[in-house]
């Protein structure tokens, strides 16, 4: 049991988690300029492209493995499902499928 | 001989090689026409050719034709999804609807034997098939054959195919078959190889970069001649208006100075001075400027891309919005360039990458690669066979029924 506490991150975790995919995808510079929050959307606020979000998917299928299917998630949104995804409906999706 | 109607979109990247394959058809003796909703200066008309805009029957629609001009200048401040409702939204299917009056009439009129409709000029191809007369779709663009299809992302998939069906029953034709483009011939302006497509479609032809269009605009080439250093060109198209000023100010900061000449095409009056190694002009002789370039910097516009690679140049590709990254994409892939994204773009990465093109061979080699498909895959003497095919098949085929 207490493996499985250890290897669950909270929401807090997971978000600061998040935030260093993020700067690792996009650059420090230009993250510094941003004021990442649960609210921050993805491709408005942080003004991510198709191939830095698939390399953001990529950063989280390595860190989860098969317990998260980040990109099939993801695949399956409309366009305003994906004109208004922010971290912190990432974050709770990353919470419940851990 | 036979009468060809191009129908094109009010987007100049879009008329440009239309106008180019008319030229030719012009001077096979083709009767050539093509039908817009906004003026086009005649400069721009292959001679003999005949472009109609009927203002009065647009007269009704001109304050939503503005508004939607306007808001194409918004593309560069969306996301790839917001992009992806502004073209099809508000932009592709309004503009069809717009057309289809004008359109219907003028068809009446003048019977063309073959409409050729630009692939985002949905109107062309419905008209055709209301009408029964045959179609052929042109794309200026490398298509994207892993985007948006029914198992990768099936509701926007989904969201596409509703807009395009409910354009259709608008227009009374109903049923499941999308025809807003051809489904016998569509003339692709890139090469099979360069877009990465290994098993296309057996309608989908790849002709290669056209050119011809007239175009006069005047140039210093003597000014040019005695450049001695490495000569950069730099365009952003015709539809980025409102970036412009700071994407060269970008270009400024990076090569003011340097061991450069910089040749732009853009309308110099957005600065009041441009630093001594920069040669600007708001209109340029692109096709006849290129062989004299050694690296290109653009944003991704087809024409320039084509124009690019047809002459074996290295490329900096600073994607901004639309297809860019998808161009962007298939450049790296052959890698006759160096991408490196709008929004992220530095002074300092923009330099080290024109620097770098310039002193690494590998670069202007696989552009040579690309320039070679290109010019095995046909150009204009193709695009006409395959067009004269059509229509006489297409002609034979009415003659039995």
């Amino acid at each position: 049991m207490d493996n499985i506490a250890a290897a669950k991150l909270n929401n807090d975790e997971i978000f600061d988690l998040m935030k260093q995919f993020i700067t690792e995808v996009i650059g420090e510079e230009f993250v510094e300029e941003m004021d990442i929050t649960m609210e921050s959307s993805f491709t408005k606020d942080l003004e991510m492209d198709s191939i830095e979000i698939v390399s953001f998917s990529e950063k989280i299928k390595a860190h989860f493995g098969d317990q998260i299917d980040f990109t099939g998630w993801l695949s399956n949104m409309d366009l305003d499902q994906l004109i208004n995804l922010d971290l912190g409906t990432i974050v709770n999706y990353i919470e419940e499928c851990q | 001989m036979s009468k060809f109607l191009f129908v094109v979109p009010p987007f100049f990247g879009h008329v440009s090689p239309t106008l180019s394959i008319g030229a030719s058809l012009i001077a096979r003796g083709h009767n050539v026409k093509w039908f817009g909703i906004t003026p086009l200066a005649d400069k721009h008309i292959p001679a003999g050719g005949e472009y109609i805009y009927s203002e009065t029957d647009l007269l009704e629609h001109q304050e939503e034709l503005q508004k939607i001009l306007k808001r194409q200048d918004d593309g560069p401040a969306c996301s790839g999804p917001e992009v992806m409702k502004l073209a099809l939204e508000e932009t592709y299917i309004p503009i069809a609807r717009i057309m289809m009056n004008s359109l219907g009439k003028v068809v009446d009129d003048w019977k063309p034997n073959v409409i050729v409709n630009d692939c985002i000029t949905f109107a062309g191809a419905l008209c055709a098939h209301i009408k029964g007369i045959p179609c052929v779709t042109t794309t200026p663009v490398p298509p994207d054959v892993m985007g948006n299809s029914a198992e990768s992302t099936p509701k926007i998939f989904e969201w596409q195919q509703n807009l395009v069906k409910g354009l259709q029953q608008e227009f009374g034709v109903y049923g499941d078959e999308i025809v807003i483009h051809s489904n016998k011939m569509n003339i692709v302006f890139t090469s099979q190889e360069f877009a990465g497509i290994t098993d296309p479609m057996p309608h989908m032809k790849f002709v290669g970069p056209v050119k011809g269009r007239p175009n006069n605009a005047a140039f210093d080439w003597e000014r040019l001649k005695i450049v001695t250093t490495p000569k950069v060109f730099v365009s952003l198209g015709t539809l980025l208006v409102d970036i412009r000023k700071e994407f060269f100010q970008k270009l400024i900061d990076a090569f003011a100075g340097t061991e450069l000449t910089i040749i732009a095409a853009t309308n110099p009056d957005i600065f009041e001075q441009w630093p001594d190694n920069f040669i600007v002009n708001g209109f340029v002789p692109q096709a006849e400027l290129m062989p004299e370039m050694d690296v290109v910097i653009c944003h991704g516009g087809f024409n320039t891309v084509n124009d690019t690679f047809m002459n074996g140049l290295p490329m900096l590709i600073t994607p901004i919005a639309y297809d860019h990254f998808h161009t962007a994409k298939l450049i790296e892939n052959a890698g006759c360039g160096i991408k490196i994204r709008y929004k992220r773009l530095r002074t300092v990465d923009m330099r080290n990458a024109v620097f770098e093109l310039l002193a690494n061979p590998k670069y202007k080699s696989a552009a040579q690669n690309v320039q070679e498909t290109f010019i095995k895959a046909g150009g204009n003497d193709r695009a006409v066979q395959l067009l004269e095919e059509f229509s006489n098949r297409a002609q034979m085929v009415a003659s039995f029924d």
